[in-house]
């Protein structure tokens, strides 16, 4: 069986929904395709953050300022409340060396326009009074938001139906042909051959696999993270936490962060957030294992020993799950976003890594402006798939 | 008024048989995919009173077979535990699958 539509997207994520809902916002008749259920990929075992603090100035940070304004529209043109809730965040410090290298980071998103400050123990102690004692400081942002991943999907995929869009689940693909610069046949497990001039890649973690049916270079290698779900617990501060150490990490290669070999093995570095079902979720281990998205006992501990030394209130909680995800990352830590020189029509919109549903909205809005030929937005230039093109 | 509908398949997260029966007409046909889009299974039980249940709503249904749509995988706890649960030796011998 042959169907036919103007654009394709491949992987029904959280990235490729939102950018069949933009598209067939913009009247193209659009079908998604994915391999799995509902969520099954990266999106479905994330945290929900919509984080600020976690950026250097650049293009990440500039468009998540863009796809937070994207949010707070989408929860009228979707529906629903979409699990958004503006909590704030605190990137807790340990030392002095922290405090330093913080207060210059934070001094740079400032100068960026973020509204982000570093606050002393006393004010910290005032929305997170259960801190281990060991901690000296924090930063404070309001900006940090969060969204139930699972209802933003949704609300793309109802929305998107409304417009025309079709979604088919459990329908991996197997190939794509191409005679010439006609019409892309792309080919699915069950049969059916789609037919279109334009693929859009959202594969996420898998999105070289895609890209190397065309002989596109997609440099995305899966980066697993674990997260520990509590029970329904009273919140037991204002605002979401993260360690500083994983920022320390990425800003100064130099500096040697205080981890025991398990947290340093693992890439651990605490993320707690309250999610909307009143539980929260704890990651997050950063770990370079393949395809392999199991949770392991020694990941599981390490997080939660980690998170006992911050909050050793949480001793008496249950944790009732874990979950694993593997995060699309990218050589630059930049996602691929654009047209593939050399193989007109083909797309990709993939590798945002940990920030995939902070930067859905925009990246859905962006793809479907260069599909339909708005006027070239020059930033996105670094963001090209061609930077990584073979030549 | 309530009727047969509003009954809770899912206790712990109060998810009733209305909303469960509207996922599967929007084409959620799997017991994880009605985790995802309803919450059901998602609470303190982790789906041990319900899965079954769901399973059974969703091959009523749609006719697919039980086992199409059961999970295909569990994760660890099997049953919740107190954080301070990995302090205990033991729980470094426990198997993950």
């Amino acid at each position: 069986m042959t169907r036919s539509a103007d654009v394709l997207v491949i992987g029904g994520g959280i990235i490729g929904l939102s950018c069949g809902f933009y598209l067939s916002k913009r009247g193209k008749r659009v079908f998604v395709l994915d391999t799995g259920g509902f969520a099954d990929g990266a999106s479905g075992a994330c945290d929900d953050m919509i984080l600020f603090q976690s950026k250097k100035p650049g293009i990440n940070l500039e468009l998540t300022f863009e796809s937070l304004e994207l949010y707070k529209s989408l929860l009228t043109e979707l529906g629903g409340d979409l699990g958004f809730a503006n909590l704030g965040g605190m990137v807790l410090i340990e030392n002095q060396q922290e405090l330093e290298i913080m207060e210059e980071f934070v001094a740079q998103q400032r100068s960026y326009g973020l509204d982000v400050e570093v606050i002393d123990k006393r004010e910290m102690l005032k929305k997170q009074p259960f801190l281990s004692d060991h901690i000296i400081a924090s930063t404070y942002s309001r900006m940090d938001s969060q969204v139930d991943p699972f209802a933003v999907m949704r609300g793309f995929e109802r929305k998107g139906t409304s417009y025309g869009m079709k979604v088919f689940r459990r329908n991996g693909v197997v190939g794509i042909d191409r005679i010439g610069t006609g019409d892309f046949q792309v080919s699915t497990v069950d049969g059916t051959i789609f037919q279109t001039p334009v693929v859009i890649n959202a594969a996420g973690t898998w999105a070289g696999q895609i890209g190397a049916m065309v002989a596109a270079n997609v440099p995305i290698t899966p980066k697993r993270g674990q997260i520990v779900i509590t029970e329904r617990v009273p919140p037991i501060g204002d605002t979401n936490i993260w360690s500083a150490k994983y920022l320390v990490t990425k800003l100064r290669s130099d500096v040697v962060v205080d981890l025991n070999e398990d947290e340093r093995s693992l890439g651990l570095s605490l993320a707690l957030t309250r999610s909307g079902g009143d539980t929260y979720l704890i990651g997050s281990t950063r770990e370079f294992v393949g395809f392999d998205k199991r949770t392991t006992i020694a990941g599981i501990r390490a997080i939660i020993n980690q998170t006992l030394k911050v909050v050793p209130k949480l001793r008496e909680v249950n944790f009732i799950r874990s979950i694993a995800g593997l995060r699309p990352s990218t050589p630059d830590g930049r996602m691929l976003l654009g047209e593939h020189a050399g193989i007109e029509g083909f797309f990709t919109a993939a590798g945002h890594e940990g920030d995939g549903i902070a930067l859905a909205p925009i990246t859905g809005k962006l793809l479907a402006s260069m599909v339909c030929h708005d006027p070239v937005d020059q930033r996105l230039d670094e963001l090209s798939p061609n930077r990584f093109a073979k030549s | 008024m309530t009727d047969d509908k509003d009954m809770f398949i899912c206790r712990c997260e109060e998810v009733t048989l209305r909303e469960i029966e509207q996922a599967i007409d929007e084409g959620f046909v799997t017991v994880t995919d009605i985790k995802r889009v309803t919450r059901a299974g998602m609470g303190l039980c982790q789906g041990r009173t319900c899965t079954k249940t769901i399973a059974r709503i969703i091959s009523q249904r749609t006719g697919k077979p039980l086992d199409e749509v059961l999970p295909k995988s569990y994760r660890s706890p099997v049953r919740p535990q107190k954080m301070q649960a990995v302090e205990n030796e033991e729980f470094n011998d426990a198997k993950n699958s």
